[in-house]
């Protein structure tokens, strides 16, 4: 008996170590950004994450602020890549260089969005955060652009806004109280080394295969 | 004396099988109770579903279950790798070669989560709520009604910041205290200040993990799947979880209500007055056959038990496909022999009734 538990007290304690050490599992071969994906978006230049929050502009459209972070434990910080209104984008499909998509935040549900207002500190294009439940308007759409075919997880992409032409820049100007050290995201109309993102953390949704039944045993 | 001899001869024979059997390796279809056809999706169900069962934190006074959900583990690891299953179907266990082996609790965590599994699936931290939890993620995932109907999985990569030692102190537990100092003989001053713990250094990695989500059959929308521990880190605390929430996606065919479906079809008005033969197919692949040989009315509904969607705690029960037809009528003009032709064949007397059809009369 006691030998019993003594094996089962160490199958337990073997597991819990196995439970906390690193795993190095494989990598994944997958390496996409994919439709219906959750993730967080790097800017390469000044090393802060695309992010958004319940706080209002106090000028330009008083439409809910976008902002650059530069924590990497945010739930604020992760948007959804979605398909353009009334277009297809299959669960798990990567997304094409080239694609318009719309980039939709996970917390709030407002669509990443721009349009002719100022944003505040640096008088670019506002780029602000709009909509309800993921449903906004026209200018809630984006064009990906990266060299290659595919949007590639570890590749640093631009975002050409599908109306105003505009990148999706940081520039570096902070703020002040009550979001003290976030960064300005506006929309510029040049492509720089300041308009470059890559995906970083997230769920990257893998494609599935088809539901439908095969009944092998006929064969 | 022989019968004797014969029982511990038989005995005997009866040993050497089972050691034979042992030898020979475990059965891992029978451990996962499926059968030698099934698929990968069949095989990641039936681990989910016997994991949650056969886990020894749910099973604490057996003491086999470690072993058996270990063996669990090992099965699944088998023959969810299809390179590793051929060889197993070929050669038995023994035939498997030693390559580098998932951890059990990797391949649990994979379709529950980190951090462990108590009784009910409830957070260690119940007893103790001060634990600061990282914020929760919740990824709503589209599904087509198709996946419903029959299940799927979802592979997802999850890329997470995990909190990692790091040499040196950091501040922690900051909060804001009142000190009371003295000035002189009978003068005091409050005053606030910040105090804070040393606590050892923390950062940030990121790690990487495979999770599997299971889309079950008969899954209600804005349902969640929870995976404990696969949310944000907490630099003093605990991850928060990842949640999946199932949003069954509008279907261009079949529409929904609980476990029925409801279904549309015009049919020509030839049709409609002397009967057809048509197939529907339905969300896997298979038929449906109808057969009217009576007069079928504009708004008639047909009703086919068992044709729904399968139940969501019982697979078994299915709900039912409700067919409603609506009639087109043909583009053409009759002339007055071909009107003389319908009222004979037809013999249906002139109606005219004039009644609000609005309001029920």
């Amino acid at each position: 008996m006691g030998l019993i538990h003594a094996l089962r007290g160490f199958i337990k304690s073997f597991l819990v170590v196995l439970l906390w050490s690193k795993c190095e599992g494989r990598e994944s071969e997958f390496n996409y950004v994919t439709c219906g994906s959750l993730v967080k978006l790097l800017n390469t230049r000044h090393n802060v994450r695309l992010h958004s929050h319940d706080v209002k502009y106090g000028s330009g459209s008083g439409q809910q602020s976008v902002t650059g972070v530069e924590s990497a434990d945010d739930a604020n910080s992760y948007w959804r890549i979605r398909g353009k209104p009334n277009g297809t984008c299959q669960r798990g499909v990567p997304i094409q260089c080239g694609q318009a998509i719309r980039i939709t935040h996970m917390t709030t549900g407002r669509n990443l969005h721009t349009h002719h207002f100022s944003s505040p500190l640096s008088n670019n294009q506002e780029v602000s955060a709009f909509g309800e439940n993921g449903e906004g308007d026209d200018l809630d759409v984006w064009k990906v652009q990266c060299d290659g075919s595919i949007w590639e997880r570890d590749e640093a992409v631009r975002f050409k806004h599908v109306g105003t032409d505009a990148f999706l820049t940081v520039t570096g100007e902070q703020y002040g109280h009550p979001i003290r050290g976030q960064r300005e995201v506006h929309g510029m109309g040049t492509a720089n080394h300041n308009n470059y993102w890559k995906a970083m953390e997230g769920v990257f949704i893998q494609p599935s295969q088809e539901p439908l039944r095969h009944n092998h045993e006929e064969f | 004396m022989a019968v004797k001899g014969m029982n511990l001869w038989s005995v005997c024979c009866l040993v050497l099988y089972f050691v034979a059997a042992v030898l020979a390796g475990r059965d891992f279809y029978k451990i996962l109770g499926v059968s030698k056809s099934a698929s990968v999706r069949d095989i990641k169900k039936a681990y989910r579903k016997l994991a949650l069962q056969l886990h020894p934190d749910r099973n604490p006074d057996d003491p086999t279950a470690a072993d058996k959900f270990a063996d669990l583990g090992s099965a699944y690891e088998v023959l969810s790798d299809e390179g590793k299953r051929k060889q197993y179907d070929a050669y038995g266990e023994d035939g498997l070669k030693e390559g580098h082996h998932g951890s059990h609790s990797d391949i649990f965590s994979s379709f529950f989560g980190d951090f462990g599994f108590t009784f009910g699936g409830n957070r260690q931290g119940q007893q103790d709520r001060n634990i600061p939890r990282g914020n929760d993620i919740v990824l709503d995932l589209e599904v087509t009604l198709e996946e419903v109907y029959s299940g799927n999985f979802v592979e997802v990569v999850r890329n997470k910041p995990v909190a990692k030692e790091a040499p040196g102190k950091r501040k922690c537990n900051c909060r804001q205290e009142m000190r009371t100092t003295q000035l002189g003989p009978g003068r005091f001053q409050m005053s606030q200040e910040v105090v804070c713990d040393e606590c050892p250094n923390i950062k940030l990695v990121n790690e990487e993990r495979t999770l599997e989500v299971e889309i079950e059959q008969g899954v209600r929308d804005e349902t969640e799947y929870p995976f404990i521990g696969e949310g944000e880190p907490h630099i003093d605390g605990e991850p928060g979880d990842l949640r999946f929430r199932i949003k069954v996606m509008k279907h261009p065919v079949f529409e929904r209500r609980g476990d029925d479906l409801y279904t549309n079809v015009t049919i020509s008005l030839v049709e409609a007055l002397v009967g057809f033969e048509m197939d529907i197919t339905h969300l896997d692949g298979h038929k449906v056959h109808i057969v009217r040989d009576k007069i079928t009315k504009p708004g008639a509904r047909l009703w086919k038990k068992g044709e729904g969607l399968p139940n969501f705690d019982n697979n078994n029960i299915r709900g039912s496909l409700i067919v409603s037809f609506d009639v087109e009528f043909p583009e053409i003009q009759l002339n007055d022999n071909q009107k003389e032709g319908v009222r004979g064949i037809l013999k249906q007397a002139s109606v005219q009734k004039v009644y609000n059809g609005l309001q029920g009369y």
